[in-house]
Protein backbone atom coordinates (compact mmCIF):
# COMPACT_ATOMS: atom_id res chain seq x y z
CA UNK A 1 0.00 0.00 0.00
CA UNK A 2 1.13 3.54 -0.62
CA UNK A 3 2.80 5.04 2.55
CA UNK A 4 1.43 8.28 2.31
CA UNK A 5 -2.29 6.29 2.22
CA UNK A 6 -1.03 3.92 4.88
CA UNK A 7 -0.21 7.01 6.71
CA UNK A 8 -3.37 8.92 6.74
CA UNK A 9 -5.52 5.07 7.36
CA UNK A 10 -3.55 4.77 10.58
CA UNK A 11 -4.15 7.91 11.92
CA UNK A 12 -7.75 8.02 11.57
CA UNK A 13 -8.01 5.03 12.90
CA UNK A 14 -6.21 6.04 15.91
CA UNK A 15 -8.42 9.05 15.94
CA UNK A 16 -11.57 6.59 16.19
CA UNK A 17 -10.41 4.57 18.77
CA UNK A 18 -10.10 7.36 21.11
CA UNK A 19 -13.17 9.04 19.81
CA UNK A 20 -15.96 8.53 22.22
CA UNK A 21 -13.75 8.32 25.22
CA UNK A 22 -10.40 8.96 26.18
CA UNK A 23 -7.50 6.07 26.19
CA UNK A 24 -3.92 4.50 26.21
CA UNK A 25 -1.38 3.36 24.36
CA UNK A 26 -1.76 -0.40 25.12
CA UNK A 27 -5.86 -0.29 24.42
CA UNK A 28 -5.36 1.69 21.06
CA UNK A 29 -3.10 -1.12 19.77
CA UNK A 30 -5.63 -3.84 21.37
CA UNK A 31 -8.65 -1.78 19.75
CA UNK A 32 -7.12 -1.20 16.30
CA UNK A 33 -5.31 -4.42 16.12
CA UNK A 34 -8.68 -6.20 14.10
CA UNK A 35 -8.21 -3.67 11.61
CA UNK A 36 -4.91 -2.48 11.11
CA UNK A 37 -1.53 -4.04 12.60
CA UNK A 38 0.89 -1.53 13.98
CA UNK A 39 4.03 -1.79 16.59
CA UNK A 40 4.37 0.03 19.56
CA UNK A 41 6.78 3.00 17.80
CA UNK A 42 4.54 3.19 14.88
CA UNK A 43 1.82 4.12 17.46
CA UNK A 44 3.74 6.54 19.03
CA UNK A 45 5.32 8.43 16.01
CA UNK A 46 1.12 8.80 15.49
CA UNK A 47 0.44 9.84 18.67
CA UNK A 48 3.63 12.28 18.50
CA UNK A 49 2.30 13.55 14.97
CA UNK A 50 -1.67 13.97 15.84
CA UNK A 51 -1.01 16.10 18.74
CA UNK A 52 1.43 18.69 17.00
CA UNK A 53 -1.05 18.50 14.61
CA UNK A 54 -3.40 19.84 17.59
CA UNK A 55 -5.71 16.78 16.89
CA UNK A 56 -5.74 15.15 20.39
CA UNK A 57 -4.74 16.26 23.86
CA UNK A 58 -2.47 14.22 26.34
CA UNK A 59 -2.55 13.90 30.07
CA UNK A 60 -1.01 12.22 32.60
CA UNK A 61 -2.71 10.10 35.26
CA UNK A 62 -2.36 7.92 38.09
CA UNK A 63 -3.00 4.32 37.35
CA UNK A 64 -2.34 1.62 40.09
CA UNK A 65 0.73 3.17 41.78
CA UNK A 66 2.11 4.31 38.11
CA UNK A 67 2.10 7.39 35.33
CA UNK A 68 -0.29 6.03 32.50
CA UNK A 69 -0.70 8.79 29.62
CA UNK A 70 -4.35 9.27 28.16
CA UNK A 71 -5.53 10.95 24.92
CA UNK A 72 -8.09 12.34 24.18
CA UNK A 73 -9.31 13.76 21.02
CA UNK A 74 -9.94 17.18 20.50
CA UNK A 75 -12.36 19.22 17.98
CA UNK A 76 -10.08 19.23 15.37
CA UNK A 77 -9.36 15.18 15.17
CA UNK A 78 -13.29 15.07 15.38
CA UNK A 79 -13.06 17.22 11.97
CA UNK A 80 -10.30 14.96 10.70
CA UNK A 81 -12.74 11.70 10.73
CA UNK A 82 -15.49 13.45 8.97
CA UNK A 83 -13.39 14.55 6.36
CA UNK A 84 -12.13 11.16 5.96
CA UNK A 85 -15.90 10.03 5.70
CA UNK A 86 -16.48 12.35 2.97
CA UNK A 87 -12.77 11.23 1.24
CA UNK A 88 -14.08 7.69 1.12
CA UNK A 89 -17.28 8.14 -0.04
CA UNK A 90 -16.06 9.12 -3.22
CA UNK A 91 -12.88 6.47 -3.13
CA UNK A 92 -16.03 3.75 -2.64
CA UNK A 93 -18.31 5.06 -5.43
CA UNK A 94 -15.17 5.12 -7.77
CA UNK A 95 -14.19 1.51 -6.57
CA UNK A 96 -17.71 0.06 -7.25
CA UNK A 97 -16.89 2.00 -10.75
CA UNK A 98 -14.20 -0.30 -11.34
CA UNK A 99 -14.93 -3.34 -9.82
CA UNK A 100 -17.96 -3.63 -12.02
CA UNK A 101 -16.22 -2.68 -15.07
CA UNK A 102 -14.01 -5.90 -13.42
CA UNK A 103 -17.14 -7.89 -13.61
CA UNK A 104 -18.61 -7.04 -17.04
CA UNK A 105 -15.07 -8.24 -18.02
CA UNK A 106 -15.36 -11.06 -16.94
CA UNK A 107 -18.55 -11.96 -18.38
CA UNK A 108 -17.03 -10.83 -21.57
CA UNK B 1 14.90 -10.18 30.12
CA UNK B 2 13.69 -8.58 32.91
CA UNK B 3 11.80 -4.77 32.31
CA UNK B 4 14.64 -2.89 33.53
CA UNK B 5 17.25 -4.55 31.42
CA UNK B 6 15.35 -3.76 28.64
CA UNK B 7 14.43 -0.46 29.11
CA UNK B 8 18.27 0.17 30.30
CA UNK B 9 19.04 -2.05 26.78
CA UNK B 10 17.01 0.64 24.99
CA UNK B 11 17.99 3.48 26.16
CA UNK B 12 21.84 2.89 25.73
CA UNK B 13 21.18 2.12 21.99
CA UNK B 14 18.89 5.13 21.63
CA UNK B 15 22.08 7.14 23.79
CA UNK B 16 22.84 9.30 20.85
CA UNK B 17 19.36 10.76 19.86
CA UNK B 18 17.80 14.13 21.15
CA UNK B 19 17.95 13.09 25.09
CA UNK B 20 14.15 14.49 25.43
CA UNK B 21 13.31 12.22 22.93
CA UNK B 22 14.67 8.42 23.98
CA UNK B 23 13.34 9.69 27.72
CA UNK B 24 9.74 10.20 26.44
CA UNK B 25 9.93 6.65 24.74
CA UNK B 26 11.82 4.96 27.26
CA UNK B 27 8.84 5.88 29.40
CA UNK B 28 6.47 4.70 26.50
CA UNK B 29 8.05 1.35 26.16
CA UNK B 30 8.10 0.90 30.26
CA UNK B 31 4.30 1.84 30.12
CA UNK B 32 3.20 -0.41 27.36
CA UNK B 33 5.17 -3.51 29.52
CA UNK B 34 3.42 -2.28 32.55
CA UNK B 35 -0.19 -2.42 30.61
CA UNK B 36 0.54 -6.33 29.07
CA UNK B 37 1.94 -7.57 33.04
CA UNK B 38 -1.34 -5.71 34.65
CA UNK B 39 -3.32 -7.82 32.21
CA UNK B 40 -1.77 -11.41 33.25
CA UNK B 41 1.53 -11.65 30.83
CA UNK B 42 4.82 -12.34 33.14
CA UNK B 43 7.55 -9.47 32.85
CA UNK B 44 9.86 -11.73 30.12
CA UNK B 45 6.68 -12.83 28.11
CA UNK B 46 5.46 -9.15 28.44
CA UNK B 47 8.73 -7.68 27.00
CA UNK B 48 9.74 -10.24 24.41
CA UNK B 49 5.72 -9.15 23.21
CA UNK B 50 6.84 -5.59 22.23
CA UNK B 51 10.00 -6.75 20.20
CA UNK B 52 13.70 -7.09 20.42
CA UNK B 53 15.60 -3.51 21.20
CA UNK B 54 17.71 -3.67 17.81
CA UNK B 55 14.49 -3.58 16.09
CA UNK B 56 12.84 -1.06 17.57
CA UNK B 57 16.16 1.20 17.40
CA UNK B 58 16.00 0.46 13.70
CA UNK B 59 12.52 1.57 12.93
CA UNK B 60 13.32 4.85 15.68
CA UNK B 61 16.18 6.07 14.15
CA UNK B 62 13.97 5.08 10.51
CA UNK B 63 11.73 7.68 11.84
CA UNK B 64 13.88 10.71 12.80
CA UNK B 65 14.61 13.14 11.10
CA UNK B 66 18.85 13.63 10.45
CA UNK B 67 18.19 17.31 10.73
CA UNK B 68 16.85 16.76 14.63
CA UNK B 69 19.71 14.21 15.51
CA UNK B 70 22.49 16.40 14.29
CA UNK B 71 21.01 19.70 15.84
CA UNK B 72 21.11 17.82 19.34
CA UNK B 73 24.67 17.20 18.73
CA UNK B 74 25.89 20.54 17.67
CA UNK B 75 23.48 23.09 19.82
CA UNK B 76 25.36 23.54 23.37
CA UNK B 77 22.73 22.07 26.11
CA UNK B 78 23.78 25.18 28.19
CA UNK B 79 24.02 28.95 27.70
CA UNK B 80 27.87 29.97 26.39
CA UNK B 81 30.15 31.91 28.43
CA UNK B 82 30.73 35.33 27.52
CA UNK B 83 34.55 34.76 26.64
CA UNK B 84 33.18 31.41 24.69
CA UNK B 85 31.36 33.64 22.85
CA UNK B 86 33.87 36.38 22.42
CA UNK B 87 36.16 33.18 21.29
CA UNK B 88 33.29 32.20 18.65
CA UNK B 89 33.12 35.42 16.91
CA UNK B 90 36.95 35.54 16.32
CA UNK B 91 37.32 32.40 15.24
CA UNK B 92 34.01 32.66 12.45
CA UNK B 93 36.29 33.16 9.46
CA UNK B 94 38.59 30.32 9.96
CA UNK B 95 35.04 28.02 11.43
CA UNK B 96 32.34 29.58 9.55
CA UNK B 97 34.73 28.88 6.01
CA UNK B 98 34.92 25.66 7.26
CA UNK B 99 31.14 25.11 7.56
CA UNK B 100 30.22 26.70 4.74
CA UNK B 101 33.27 24.56 2.36
CA UNK B 102 31.99 21.06 4.28
CA UNK B 103 28.43 22.01 3.22
CA UNK B 104 29.20 22.63 0.00
CA UNK B 105 31.55 19.51 -0.54
CA UNK B 106 27.78 17.83 0.92
CA UNK B 107 25.67 19.81 -1.53
CA UNK B 108 28.23 18.31 -4.23
CA UNK B 109 28.25 15.24 -3.27
CA UNK B 110 24.55 14.44 -3.47
CA UNK B 111 24.90 16.59 -7.17
CA UNK B 112 27.10 13.78 -8.21
CA UNK B 113 24.98 10.78 -7.00
CA UNK B 114 22.07 12.16 -8.94
CA UNK B 115 24.07 13.71 -11.85
CA UNK B 116 24.24 9.95 -12.87
CA UNK B 117 20.89 9.87 -13.39
CA UNK B 118 20.10 12.96 -14.86
CA UNK B 119 22.53 12.11 -17.33
CA UNK B 120 20.75 8.75 -18.43
CA UNK B 121 17.86 10.49 -18.67
CA UNK B 122 19.54 13.17 -21.03
CA UNK B 123 20.67 10.17 -22.85
CA UNK B 124 17.58 8.87 -23.04
CA UNK B 125 15.96 12.27 -23.90
CA UNK B 126 18.51 12.67 -26.65
CA UNK B 127 17.89 9.07 -28.31
CA UNK B 128 14.02 10.23 -28.69
CA UNK B 129 15.11 13.10 -30.35
CA UNK B 130 17.33 11.34 -33.05
CA UNK B 131 14.12 8.92 -33.13
CA UNK B 132 12.16 11.31 -34.24
CA UNK B 133 14.64 13.67 -35.98
CA UNK B 134 15.44 9.62 -38.45
CA UNK B 135 11.69 10.38 -39.74
CA UNK B 136 12.20 14.26 -40.25
CA UNK B 137 15.54 13.65 -42.19
CA UNK B 138 13.66 11.05 -44.60
CA UNK B 139 10.61 13.36 -45.21
CA UNK B 140 13.25 15.91 -46.30
CA UNK B 141 15.36 14.05 -47.58
CA UNK B 142 12.43 12.40 -50.16
CA UNK B 143 11.31 16.63 -50.25
CA UNK B 144 14.90 17.34 -52.12
CA UNK B 145 14.92 14.53 -54.57
CA UNK B 146 17.38 12.55 -51.78
CA UNK B 147 16.03 9.38 -51.01
CA UNK B 148 18.94 7.06 -50.62
CA UNK B 149 20.64 9.21 -47.89
CA UNK B 150 16.49 9.82 -46.23
CA UNK B 151 16.79 6.34 -45.73
CA UNK B 152 19.80 6.13 -44.03
CA UNK B 153 18.94 8.47 -41.86
CA UNK B 154 15.28 6.85 -41.26
CA UNK B 155 17.35 3.82 -40.59
CA UNK B 156 19.81 5.35 -37.39
CA UNK B 157 16.49 7.00 -36.25
CA UNK B 158 14.74 3.41 -36.52
CA UNK B 159 18.72 2.56 -34.22
CA UNK B 160 17.88 5.35 -31.76
CA UNK B 161 14.20 4.72 -31.00
CA UNK B 162 15.45 0.56 -29.97
CA UNK B 163 18.22 2.49 -27.87
CA UNK B 164 15.48 4.54 -26.31
CA UNK B 165 13.41 1.69 -25.26
CA UNK B 166 16.71 -0.16 -23.71
CA UNK B 167 17.47 3.48 -22.25
CA UNK B 168 14.24 4.32 -20.52
CA UNK B 169 14.69 1.20 -18.55
CA UNK B 170 17.88 2.11 -17.94
CA UNK B 171 16.68 5.42 -16.21
CA UNK B 172 14.21 4.41 -14.42
CA UNK B 173 16.24 1.66 -13.01
CA UNK B 174 19.20 4.51 -12.33
CA UNK B 175 16.55 6.46 -10.40
CA UNK B 176 14.98 4.05 -8.50
CA UNK B 177 18.29 2.93 -7.64
CA UNK B 178 19.93 6.00 -6.44
CA UNK B 179 16.72 6.70 -4.34
CA UNK B 180 17.31 4.13 -2.50
CA UNK B 181 21.17 4.73 -2.18
CA UNK B 182 20.08 8.60 -1.00
CA UNK B 183 17.80 6.45 1.69
CA UNK B 184 20.15 4.42 2.79
CA UNK B 185 22.77 7.65 3.21
CA UNK B 186 20.56 9.45 5.37
CA UNK B 187 20.63 6.28 7.73
CA UNK B 188 23.81 5.61 7.50
CA UNK B 189 24.33 9.28 8.74
CA UNK B 190 21.84 9.13 11.37
CA UNK B 191 23.57 5.54 12.48
CA UNK B 192 26.71 7.42 12.86
CA UNK B 193 25.60 9.90 15.27
CA UNK B 194 23.85 7.35 17.18
CA UNK B 195 26.97 5.39 17.13
CA UNK B 196 28.86 8.06 18.18
CA UNK B 197 26.55 8.48 21.60
CA UNK B 198 27.26 4.89 22.21
CA UNK B 199 31.06 4.86 23.04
Amino acid sequence: MDIQLKRGLLDVCVLTAIKNEESYGYKIIKDTAPYVQMSESTLYTILKRLETAKMLTVRSAEHDGRLRKYYKITESGLNRIGEFKDEWREVMSIYKFVTKEDASDEKA
Amino acid sequence: MKKLEFLDALRKKLFGLPSHEVEERVSFYSEMIDDRIEEGLSEEAAVADIGTVDGIMMQIVGEISVVSIVKDKIVPKRKLRAWEIVLLALGSPIWLALLISALAVVVSLYAVLWSVAISMWAVTVSLAVCALGGVAGLLLCLYLGNSATGFVILGAGVVCAGLFIFAIYASLSLTKGTVLLAKNIVLWIKGGFIKEGEK
